[in-house]
């Protein structure tokens, strides 16, 4: 075991609205079943890696749990396994314990990073891909490189939110630029690295490293231009799901008929901590078209191109329409749900109507996060009996009946805190 | 109170025909996702008993396979857990399990080593949801020696069962095994919970004269004069699917969703070892109406009434009616299934109808338990194409295509397909 990964989950994650109210991004059930962080933890078994540190901070109880001691990814090991790690309070100056970025997260555990550990990749949380790592290391090694970095080819219009790199003949990098209004470049870095494991620590505790708090922003273009850094071409299926509507889409993409990302490929299992469930139950009055329904749903309604998690119940005449809906949400009689996107445990009573007309107005306190038309439901909110809520609509987690005090909610609006 | 819990898991369960042709009947699938003995098993540790013991005997690795260290069920624990029992050789003795009771005699050692002072025995073989603490409770307030659950049957299935007629406070008077003209209508579930120490005295009286001994024949008939027997009355679901037809038949109720099993109840949760399988996929011509479906599955096509396993694929126009299907069969384009049962990795061919006809002459080689038109394949069968059978078919397990050869396209109601050929 010469390898180990670090997964970088600890990042706030304003952009995906109340989904990350009271967990980490890397925690966020996705299709139905997983949660994003499986595909990243997946990805490290299935490529041999069994020592694996996930780096938290921001709300991490829900991380916390789902992980567990690692069993469902066979991390539950004497030696490697999986490991959580979390701020603590040290006598190292006087900056205070809470970890200031990916760099500065990375240096409160370099002691974690020891013999007989060579080559570390340093991952995100919050990506859902499919990669075998072992590939990108063996390049890494072959080009007797300090630092290799996982590059895409993506559009110009999108370069502005990523870190774009230039590289030379042998695939050297030889410029990376983050966040560029402008570039020549199409290869954004996809914050996937192996560092060798001595270069990193020498680095963030050398003189001109020890003050550099993020990864991709500070660290990487530094190390450019001393060190030896290669760019490893992918090319399969990667997406940052990191706002709303890149989340949404990413969810929606796995209803197609031959869906980019394939979750039932037996040589590549995505590994989750899967609930006790019977097996999902369409009732005589069930129409269900184009979906994802995961075990102990029960649908006696009309269910479209949705994603349906555990333990949801759709009832008879209630009408659900290309939306995400998570465990345990109780969908009403004669309730509609159109372009929606449920946090666990909503309940949509009797008649109420989520996401419905054709005003667009963006959501005013956000305007430039929710503007598609999806409106979003908080953990265990309430959506009263007949309400008609629009579109572009934040309702917080715990909204209660009182939190509607004019009963219908119109496009843009916010309900609860 | 230490209470051991003794699963009788051995059952050749002849009568569920290719379904028990490579396993034991308890770890024959049930619902979709579950096998039979998962529920014993989660009635266990949900009464809170975590010292369980499996019997096994007849074709056990799909058990062991699916029991492995009891992981699911939370029995993977350094004291008590779960344990298999198999049949054993010992210095001057070798002997296969003769019946239950002779079973539960040969590990007595272990019973002993266990040191728990009251034993539940139970069966692996059926379908319900039971909290065993009251009946442990009364077995204790009555000081009894044997405490058996009974429930009330129709007066047309009292000959199936162990019949027992009780006094006033629930003491049994008399216990009649399978009689022809039944004096009750409560029978034997077949749950019992024994004083260990009475419970040796009465085997150590009997083992010389029966080499299968049985507990509703032999144990239990003789107890109910020299020792306190007492009756539990259970008024909940049970059910024991040991026929094609029955367990057909309690797939449908389910389905149906009028059932009295609610697999939903999050307070009496039914463990069972999960596969990892994504989310069930419907594509965008799928109809699906009244069935359980499981992860893992891929719809294209139609399925009506139907239990599906995980990781089963219905085709674009493939039709799948009142039938359970299993683990990971594929059923090919344009094909109609109709009241099958299919076993796991089946494979039935582009276009080939099976079920096919209102024909419903009786399996000719076991007209006794195949006559309810009910059409099955075993484990791993590839149906081949274009091939229209008929009902109470009988496709073995592991054929492949070139045992139907001996047919034409058709395959008449009542035929039996071997490795063989046909018969």
């Amino acid at each position: 075991m010469t390898e180990m990964a670090m997964i970088l989950a600890g990042g706030e994650s304003p952009a995906l609205s109340v989904l990350t109210a009271f967990r980490s991004e890397a925690a966020v059930p996705f299709g139905g079943k997983y949660r994003i962080i499986d595909f990243t933890l997946s990805n490290c078994v299935n490529s041999g890696i069994f020592n694996v540190a996930v780096l938290t901070q921001y709300q991490p109880r829900s991380l916390n749990e789902h992980i567990g001691v690692g069993r469902p990814w066979d991390l539950d090991r004497t030696a490697g396994g999986v490991r959580l790690l979390q701020p603590y309070v040290s006598t190292r100056g006087d900056r205070g314990a809470w970890q200031e970025g990916t760099a500065d997260a990375l240096r409160f555990n370099l002691d974690l990073l020891r013999e007989p550990v060579n080559d570390v990749l340093i991952l995100a949380g919050d990506h859902i891909y499919k990669m075998d790592y072992r590939p990108m290391v063996r390049f890494h090694q072959d080009h007797e490189a300090d630092v290799t970095l996982a590059v895409r080819t993506v559009p110009s219009f999108e370069a502005y939110r990523y870190g774009m790199v230039t590289v030379d003949g042998e695939g050297r990098v030889t410029h990376f630029v983050e966040k560029p209004r402008r570039t020549h470049s199409h290869l954004a870095s996809m914050g996937i690295y192996v560092f060798g494991r001595q270069v990193l620590t020498d680095w963030l505790t050398s003189d001109s490293g020890a003050g550099q708090r993020d990864l991709g922003g500070e660290v990487i273009p530094a190390l450019v231009k001393q060190k030896r850094v290669y760019a490893y071409p992918f090319q399969g299926y990667w997406a940052d799901v990191g706002t709303v509507q890149a989340y949404y889409e990413a969810n929606m993409a796995l209803l197609a008929e031959t869906p980019p990302l394939d979750l039932y490929d037996p040589e590549w299992v995505i590994h989750t901590r899967s609930e006790e469930r019977p097996a999902a139950w369409v009732g005589p009055t069930a129409r269900v078209e184009g979906n994802l329904l995961c075990d102990g749903c029960r649908v006696e309604g009309t269910v479209i191109r949705s994603v349906i998690s555990p333990g949801v119940y759709v009832a008879p005449d209630a009408v659900v329409r290309d939306s995400l809906v998570m465990n345990d949400c109780q969908i009403e009689v004669g309730a509609e749900v159109e372009r929606a996107i449920l946090d666990k445990r909503v309940r949509v009573e009797e008649g109420a109507c989520l996401g419905c007309g054709d005003d667009n107005t963006p959501n005013r306190a956000q305007p430039d996060r929710l503007n598609t038309g999806l409106t979003v439901v908080g953990k265990r909110a309430v959506i009263p009996k007949g309400a008609r809520v629009g579109r572009n609509v934040v309702i917080h987690p715990r909204a209660a009946i009182a939190d509607y005090p004019n009963g219908d909610v119109p496009s843009g609006e916010t309900v609860g805190r | 109170m230490r209470v051991m819990a003794l699963i009788l898991a051995g059952g050749a369960g002849t009568r569920l025909g290719v379904l028990s042709e490579r396993r034991a009947k308890p770890a024959v699938p049930f619902a979709g996702r579950f096998r039979i003995i998962d529920f014993t098993l989660s009635n266990c540790v949900n009464s809170g008993i975590y010292d369980v013991s499996v019997l096994t005997q007849y074709l056990p690795r799909s058990l062991n396979d699916h029991i492995g260290i009891g992981r699911p069920w939370d029995l993977d624990r350094s004291r008590g857990g779960i344990r298999l029992l198999q049949p054993y050789q010992g210095r001057g003795h070798q002997q296969w399990y003769g019946g239950t009771a002779d079973a539960v005699l040969q590990n007595l050692d272990h019973i002993r080593e266990s040191r728990a002072d009251t034993l539940l025995v139970l069966s692996g073989d059926h379908i319900y949801k039971m909290d065993y603490r009251p009946m442990l409770r009364l077995h204790e307030e009555r000081r009894a020696d044997l405490t058996l659950a009974v429930m009330e049957v129709p007066p047309e299935e009292t000959s199936r069962f162990g019949i027992v007629v009780t006094g006033s406070d629930g003491k049994v008077v008399r216990f009649l095994e399978k009689p022809k003209d039944a004096p009750s209508t409560l029978a034997n579930m077949g749950v019992y919970v024994f004083r260990v120490e009475a419970l040796i005295d009465r085997l150590r009286a009997l083992t010389e004269k029966h080499p299968d001994l049985d507990f509703g024949k032999h144990v239990i008939p003789g107890m109910v004069d020299t020792f306190g027997v007492y009756a539990f009355p259970f008024a909940g679901y049970w059910v024991d699917v040991g026929t094609v037809d029955a367990y057909w038949q309690t797939s449908m109720e389910l389905v149906s969703g009028a059932s009295r099993l609610d697999l939903f109840d999050p307070s009496w949760v039914i463990h069972t070892r999960s596969e990892e399988r994504p989310p069930m996929k419907l594509g965008p011509q799928a109809v699906v109406q009244e069935s359980m479906v499981c992860n893992g599955c891929i719809v294209r096509g139609q399925v009506v009434r139907s239990v599906l396993s995980p990781g089963v694929y219905v085709s674009p126009g493939a039709v799948v009616r009142e039938s359970v299907i299993m683990n990971d069969t594929w059923i090919g384009p344009g094909a109609v299934v109709e009241r099958c049962i299919l076993d796991k990795r089946v494979v039935v061919g582009t276009g080939t109808q099976l079920g096919w006809g209102d024909d419903n002459t009786p399996n000719r080689q076991m007209p006794d338990a195949f006559h309810f038109g009910i059409t099955l394949a075993g484990k791993g069968a590839h149906i081949p194409a274009g091939k229209r059978i008929g009902r109470n078919v009988l496709v073995e397990a592991g054929v492949d295509e070139e045992a139907f050869t001996g047919f034409g396209d058709d395959v008449p109601s009542g035929a039996t397909i071997g490795i063989g050929g046909a018969a």
